[in-house]
């Protein structure tokens, strides 16, 4: 399969929007619960990208001079891929005192980010999963990177695929530094499946 | 006379599946917005009694809509039907003058009750 009969149909496009729209509502949701906070929502980007694309993607979405940390989670089963949490190195320190810590040693910013990436993953993911019928498991969640500019976390060879579908939903709080990017990148074997599950939901309405 | 409706959303299955849920027999003109600025254009012409108003949207969001619509005298009835299900979202629209807020995906039972419960059937 190529690039380009990858695309999905603007219909497939607009489903998927929708079903990823529900499913980050529920994880802005459980964001909102554990900051005790309101959580703003974006309007989630989906987008085909090639794997040589995919840095200058992630500068794009947060700012190409932004130091960053990444949180990585694979899923797999029909529909495999990444998702990375990404937050912004001054959103980390917001978050710490969000959560009532003064200071924070590594370990702890680490425990802290993994929570909320597997509140993000998990919910999003599960939501998107349980739209569509499909089975879905995920890994629990590794740091990729630690405070690096956002342009140089990927490398082409870090992804094992020429392309991939990329779903990015971004999380925000209001009056606060922290903002968290959500960004699901659907293999390109995976591709294939979603669209025929696509289907089968847009014939079912 | 029918009823001028208009729903609003960005995603068109969504406004697909609004309309689907709307009761049968409730006699309405169905207008569309794909975002808060087409919807208040609309409602300026007379288009809107009943609004089924998305939140999460480009151009204008809901919350902007609903801001609008208190400055001009809000002439209609708002049901938001979001995705956005935090219960601060719901005390926010219902503040800013929303009769009622549903989840979606959205069910034609809980809208059939929210119109009876408000008089609209």
């Amino acid at each position: 399969m190529t690039m380009n009969n990858a695309n999905l149909s603007i219909e497939q496009i607009d489903a998927l929007q929708e079903i990823v729209n529900i499913a980050m509502g529920q994880a802005g949701d459980s964001l909102a619960r554990v900051l005790n906070s309101f959580v703003r929502l974006s309007v989630p980007r989906i987008r085909l990208i090639n794997s040589a694309q995919a840095s200058q993607c992630i500068a794009e979405i947060v700012g190409d001079t932004q130091q960053i940390t990444a949180v990585r989670q694979s899923f797999y089963n029909k529909l495999c891929g990444e998702a990375l949490t990404l937050f912004s190195s001054e959103g980390c320190r917001d978050l710490a005192t969000l959560m009532g810590h003064q200071t924070l040693d590594t370990e702890t910013e680490k425990e802290l980010l993994f929570d909320i990436s597997n509140i993000l993953v998990g919910a999003c993911l599960n939501g998107i999963a349980e739209q569509l019928g499909a089975d879905l498991s995920f890994s629990a969640p590794s740091l990729m990177a630690s405070n690096v500019v956002s342009s140089q976390l990927l490398s082409p060879d870090t992804l094992p695929w020429a392309y991939a579908l990329q779903v990015e939903v971004n999380f925000s709080l209001e009056q606060h530094k922290f903002k968290s990017h959500l960004i699901i990148m659907l293999a390109e074997d995976a591709i294939t499946a979603l669209a025929d599950s696509l289907n089968y939901f847009i014939e079912a309405i | 006379m029918a009823t001028p409706v208009l729903v609003v959303d960005d995603s068109g299955m969504s406004r697909k599946l609004v309309i689907k849920s709307l009761p049968a027999d409730w006699n309405v003109e169905i207008h569309q917005a794909s975002n808060g600025q087409e919807a208040l254009a609309l409602y300026r012409e007379g288009k809107a009694h009943v609004i089924f108003l998305d939140l999460t949207m480009p151009v204008m969001d809901g919350f902007e809509v609903l801001e609008a619509l208190k400055r001009e005298g809000f002439n209609a009835f708002v049901i938001v039907i979001s995705a956005d299900v935090q219960p601060k979202a719901q005390e926010r629209v219902k503040e800013l003058g929303a009769m009622a807020f549903l989840k979606k995906p959205v069910k034609a039972d809980e809208v059939l009750h929210v119109l009876k419960e408000h008089g609209l059937l």
